[in-house]
């Protein structure tokens, strides 16, 4: 099979997966290199994972980036603004060359600065979520899912009982009692520290039931039975024997996870629940918005369009390392 | 299958008992953990001490959580009383406690809510349940097409939109700029009362949220048709020189369906518990409204009553999946 | 009894025996000059607008706010109070004139003003004959003392001010009428009946505020037979021009005519339109939409339009006419406790003053229309005010640095230090002007982090003096605005040390200074309001020479009025169109 040769930035996307991949594409060929010779031919996966990519280097080069082309994220710019109505003065909320994307309503802050910036937000809250998900589900669905009996009754009936849940009600009351400083953090920090606990905490049942799942239908393959047949111990067919045998269900689902986490930590932001002002933040800008938004639509599109790009290109992408992992895919 | 559903009942409602105590429990504690007095958020701005002793003992906070949560629990199942000063006030059951913002049982106001909350759910569900299956199917049957890839990005892209945003963008348009709609307000007495301004608030949210469902719905039923389409018994169907459009419609959909209706069955639940987001964007006053309002003011009664509306609606929605399965797909045996 | 109760007690002590000469006045006799065609701001000059007699017609009010208690002994929101004068009347009212005659006490249901007796510690009223409640019977002074009673009850009916408890209970512990042991529920000691037309109130102290508080809600007669405590809150029994003909909690109620409400016993309320309805509305956009397209009278929640409607009105000349941005009788503020190092040096606290940028604050809060620059913490409108007092060159609108590092240099902190502000997450202007603040503070090195607090725990948060000192709140953004119209009612709860709560507390900067508190004694023990007013002015320059307060704007509102209304003006005494007069016309 030939594939067309790709950008660099479409192998630096799917590192994880081919990493220990020769370079060479002749012989037998791995799962992990069949993957990656699909993934390689899905171009709307790999736009996506470029865009992933540039995200993330945006959120990363963030203070370089708004010193090349913005003005700091907390300054006020009162003078670009309507003094009577408080919205920017000029068309499409105030863009020009200097502030790219306009300015914000009442206090004159450059969007453009603020929106690089709410990424770092974004994408950290949402991957480090993430984590706390896929430990927690890896852990605990593939205990429920190789014990069985009444571990796995219990695990399961957990993950009920957590979707049985009004979660984003939860998270609301729960933030807004939790102290100013916590854990040795302070400000922002707390409320992204406390986002990032309860957002994983409620996604781990999703992940948890598919690697219970999986777990399930791997412990009764062949090598496994060797492997208890030699005398290996539970604990050890469950972590070295099955969870690699996961991976590809676990990468492809918080892959997955992330965009969904995205639009949880800017719904909760939207409902007040996110970081502290002046920390930016997209779900934040967005709610601010609605006071606004008859008279300065620029503002709400913005910070919704940078939600909806961020969210659509994780899905592009797990989708396609989704398709590309399948084994039944042709 | 009678013992099938008795035991499911069992399990529906401990579980309900469950989520009640946990519910309880952090909702009751954690002000005492942050060193917040529920009693002074019902005083207002009254410090008075007597005030807050009266609200103390009004809602039972003197008492150890155990007693309360048991006086929470008999309540629901048999109503209240509450001292009314030179008598009682009656909370009848299913009495989730009384709100003495209003001097008003919760459950009284939660009533009026409900209907707002079902017809966002049901109205939406109807139009993502055709849309989405509709176009999950057509995008399987043209595998590859120009059409199938165009619409599975254009579902992606569903999926993507916060609901907050696409809620404001659509009534920035069509409330705003071309006024085809005025401005959304659910009208008191919901559709028998003003179906005009009924369908006038709920058409925007309708659209809006289904289209957020219809996404996943059209990704979900292509992928499970694919998957179906490569089975054996579709190509013996087939083998046996049946017509496509029988085979499609006799067989293929039939099995696609189960999992749909899973997964309906849970989002309907989900959504009848209060739709916070789209409840929100668009202020209909229904139950997630309600909670969220709740949540700002700290009644806790009211936030009580909504977590166990919403967590009776999915773990009814489970069963009723579950007892549906049966029926649809003739393999599943409840045992 | 706490310290706090006797301080009100002992300090509400203005002017009393004076407001007999200015409220026989009458209020202004006749300011009555009618404007037709109205215009911007009209309604807050002076005059009546659309002046008329004319009955009928359905009055409809919205709010975005049900509510707190239509139950007049438990009802503390400043619009509840303007409703209650469709349907329950007190000893005294403030009348319903424009300007300062508004801010005026006049008789409701009283014959006169109180004559005072026994050095100013005996208030005796005689009411009116011919005054019924909605089912007929008369109106007795028992009537009103078990109104009064009603308020000791707070275990059962909490919400409403406590001012009544605090003069009237004086030791006796009285436990409100459902635990009276008096067979006929009249056991307060402090009032007596002595006939069903007089009504005595002995007081500890001469206690001129006393009369303003015979004018709120709470000091309402309640019927005895009818009053079912808590549940009464759903029933009301009027003695105004209306009734509450149906209640729907969160939704709507109804006022119709009071068939037995006697206009011949009423100066002040004028009851013209058939019918006034209120209703709650769950989207304020629509509600404003409702409004300019005259489908709704007005927003009487009275805290103006939304950012949408407010660019439209302030762009069409059409719907500016009909628009006015009056003053809500609050003050938008930061405060410096001075338990929270460094702001226990004046220095400090001058530098945050100066480093402060008042045009960027007033932007934050939405413009202009949002209210004027404020440069001290006494609003117009509260007798001894004076808006030219501007110690700190706040009005001009700058940040003034170069005073600012000065200051910070003389507080010993050169290279500036770190604090926190406190605000409630729940208000976005106030989180607004934090942020705005925290920008300006940074151009002089003071590092400030925003801690946010859900607005409903204020009185646990920044109203416990401890849990300011253990957070280090060193700045707090408050609003403030009085429960009634004197210097006293409005900055006595701010700064007067003995008002300094365990909870609750108004007086951030624990400020303790015997000049203030004195200057407090001195007031109430004055003979007149308008001899009181200087010394007012006095407290306000003591404190703003103290900078212990960063004044952000006297608070205004935009607000929409329908042309259709009649007789409107804003009531001074609280900054909202009166509703005893307002009437529609078709």
């Amino acid at each position: 099979m030939t594939a067309p040769l790709h950008d660099s930035a479409g192998e630096t996307a799917t590192v994880d997966v081919t990493a220990d991949m020769p370079a060479k594409d002749i012989e037998g060929r791995s799962p992990g290199r069949i993957a990656w010779t699909r993934l390689k031919r899905d171009k709307v996966a790999l736009i996506g994972g470029v865009v992933v990519i540039l995200l993330i280097l945006v959120a990363v080069f963030a203070p370089f980036i708004v010193g090349l082309l913005g003005h700091p994220p907390n300054e006020f710019h009162e003078n670009l603004l309507d003094p009577d109505l408080g919205t920017p003065k000029g068309s499409f909320g105030g863009i020009n060359s200097d502030f790219l994307l306009g300015v914000e309503p009442t206090n004159g802050r450059d969007v453009f600065s603020r929106i690089v910036y709410g990424s770092r937000i974004s994408l950290l809250v949402a991957f480090l979520a993430a984590c706390v998900s896929v430990v927690l589900g890896s852990i605990l669905g593939s205990v429920a899912g190789f014990f069985g009996g009444w571990v796995d009754a219990v695990i399961s009936r957990v993950m009920d009982l957590l979707l049985a849940f009004p979660q984003l009600l939860f998270t609301i009351a729960l933030v807004s009692v939790v102290p100013n400083s916590l854990w040795g953090l302070s400000g922002s920090g707390v409320r992204m520290g406390v986002l990032i606990v309860v957002i994983g905490f409620f996604g781990w049942p999703y992940i948890g039931r598919i690697v219970r799942g999986q777990t399930m239908s791997l412990r009764e393959r062949e090598y496994v039975e060797a492997a208890r047949s030699l005398g290996a111990g539970r604990v050890y067919i469950l972590f070295k024997e099955l969870l690699p045998n996961l991976v590809a269900p676990i990468l492809v689902y918080s892959t997955l996870i992330i965009p969904t986490n995205i639009l949880s930590e800017a719904a909760l932001s939207f409902l007040g629940a996110g970081v502290k002002p002046p920390t930016a933040s997209w779900g934040k800008m967005l709610s601010d918005a609605i006071n606004t938004y008859q008279a300065d639509p620029t503002y709400m599109v913005v910070p919704g369009i940078a939600i909806f790009i961020t969210v659509l290109a994780f899905n592009l992408f797990g989708d396609g390392l989704r398709d590309a992992l399948d084994p039944k895919g042709s | 299958m009678l013992v099938y559903i008795l035991r499911r009942l069992l399990n529906v409602v401990i579980m309900l008992v469950v989520v009640s105590m946990v519910t309880f429990g952090i909702f009751f504690m954690v002000p005492k953990i942050t060193g917040s007095d529920p009693a002074l958020l019902y005083a207002g701005r009254t410090t008075d001490k007597v005030a807050i002793e009266g609200i103390r003992k009004k809602m039972g906070l003197d008492k150890p959580i155990t007693t309360q949560y048991g006086l929470f629990l008999k309540g629901v199942v048999a109503g209240r009383d509450y001292d009314a000063g030179p008598d009682t006030t009656h909370c009848p059951a299913p009495c989730f406690g009384y709100s003495f913002k209003n001097e008003q049982p919760v459950w009284q106001d939660l009533k009026d809510k409900v209907p707002v909350t079902l017809s966002l759910a049901s109205g939406a569900s109807i139009l993502w349940l055709l849309g989405g299956v509709a176009t999950g199917v057509i995008s399987a049957l043209r595998r590859r097409t120009l059409l199938d890839r165009a619409t599975m990005i254009t579902a992606l892209a569903g999926v993507s939109l916060p609901i907050y945003f696409t809620g404001l963008v659509s009534s920035a348009i069509f409330v705003y700029s071309l006024g085809w709609l005025d401005t959304i307000n659910y009208p008191d007495g919901g559709l028998a009362s003003d179906p005009g301004g009924w369908l006038n608030a709920m058409i925007l949210p309708w659209i809006t949220l289904a289209f957020l469902f219809a996404a996943t719905y059209a990704r979900l039923t292509r992928a499970t048709m694919l998957e179906i389409l490569g089975e054996d018994y579709i190509r013996t169907a087939r083998a046996k020189g049946l017509t496509e459009s029988v085979v499609i419609r006799k067989h293929a959909l039939r099995s696609t369906l189960t999992p749909i209706i899973t997964v309906f069955g849970l989002d309907l639940g989900a959504l009848l518990g209060g739709a916070v987001l789209t409840e929100t964007t668009f202020s209909l006053p229904g139950l997630g409204k309600a909670a969220v309002d709740a949540i700002s003011t700290g009644d806790l009664p009211v936030i009580m009553g909504v977590t166990m509306i919403a967590a009776f609606f999915v773990v009814m929605a489970n069963l009723v999946v579950d007892l549906l399965y049966a029926v649809v797909d003739p393999r599943v045996r409840l045992t | 009894m706490n310290s706090s109760r006797k301080a009100v007690a002992l300090a509400a002590v203005v002017a009393a025996l004076s407001l007999t000469a200015t409220a026989c006045g009458g209020g202004g006799s006749d300011n009555k000059t009618s404007t037709k065609g109205a215009g911007y701001d009209a309604a807050t000059t002076g005059k009546v607008l659309n002046a008329s007699t004319k009955k009928g017609g359905t009055l409809k009010l919205m709010s975005p706010q049900d509510v707190d208690f239509l139950d007049p002994a438990r009802s503390y929101y400043g619009f509840v109070w303007n409703i209650q004068r469709l349907y329950v009347r007190q000893l005294l009212t403030y009348d319903s004139k424009p300007g300062e005659a508004g801010t005026k006490l006049v008789p409701d249901l009283a014959e006169t003003l109180p004559v005072l007796s026994n050095g100013g510690k005996t208030y005796t009223f005689k009411i009116k004959k011919g005054v019924k409640f909605e089912d007929g019977t008369a109106i007795t002074s028992k009537d009103i003392k078990y109104g009064i009673e009603r308020v000791f009850a707070q275990d059962v009916l909490s919400g409403g001010p406590t001012y009544l408890i605090n003069v009237l209970d004086q030791g006796q512990k009285y436990p409100g009428p459902y635990k009276d042991k008096d067979p006929n529920k009249l056991g307060l000691k402090s009032v007596l009946t002595p006939d069903d037309q007089t009504i005595v109130f002995n007081l500890k102290q001469p206690n001129s505020d006393f009369s303003y508080l015979m004018a709120i809600s709470d000091s309402s007669p309640v019927p005895m037979a009818k009053d079912d405590g808590a549940k009464y809150t759903n029933h009301p029994v009027a003695t105004g021009p209306y009734k509450v003909a149906s209640f729907k909690p969160g939704k709507e109620t109804v006022f119709e005519r009071n068939p037995n409400w006697d206009p011949k016993t009423d100066k002040v309320h004028t009851g013209l339109p058939d019918k006034v309805t209120f209703t709650v509305t769950s989207n304020p956009d629509d509600m404003d939409q409702r409004l300019l397209s005259g489908d709704v009278d007005y927003a009487v929640d009275g805290t103006g339009v939304q950012q949408a409607a407010k660019i439209k009105i302030l762009q069409d000349p059409k719907y500016k006419a009909n628009a006015d941005d009056p003053f809500t009788g609050y003050i938008r503020y930061f405060a410096f406790p001075q338990t929270v190092a460094p702001f226990d040096n004046i220095e400090c606290r001058k530098a945050v003053i100066y480093a402060a940028d008042p045009k960027s604050l007033q932007t934050a809060r939405g413009g202009p229309s949002s209210g004027d620059l404020g440069a001290n913490m006494l609003p117009p409108g509260v007798p001894g005010s004076d808006k030219s007092y501007d110690p700190w060159g706040l009005t001009a609108g700058k940040p003034q640095l170069d005073k600012a590092r000065a200051a910070l240099k003389a507080c010993g902190k050169p290279n500036g230090f770190k604090t926190t502000i406190a605000v409630r997450s729940n208000k976005k202007p106030e989180v607004a002007t934090a942020e705005s603040l925290q920008a300006s503070l940074k151009a002089i090195n003071v590092d400030v982090q925003i801690a946010q607090y859900d607005g409903k725990n204020s009185s646990s948060e920044i109203g416990s003096p401890t849990n300011v000192k253990k957070k280090g709140y060193g700045i707090i953004v408050m609003g403030w605005g009085a429960d009634y119209n004197s210097g006293a009612g409005f900055l006595q709860p701010l700064v007067d040390g003995s008002f300094i709560l365990p909870n609750g507390n108004n007086n951030y900067t624990m400020l303790n200074d015997k000049t203030v508190n004195g200057l407090f004694a001195q007031a109430a023990a004055a003979k007149t309001p308008e001899e009181a007013a200087p010394i007012y002015g006095q407290v306000n320059k003591a404190i703003m020479e103290k900078a212990l307060y960063l004044p952000i704007n006297f608070d205004k509102a935009l607000v929409y009025r329908n042309p259709r209304l009649t007789n409107v003006f804003y009531n001074e005494s609280m900054g909202r169109l009166d509703l005893a007069v307002l009437g529609v016309a078709k």
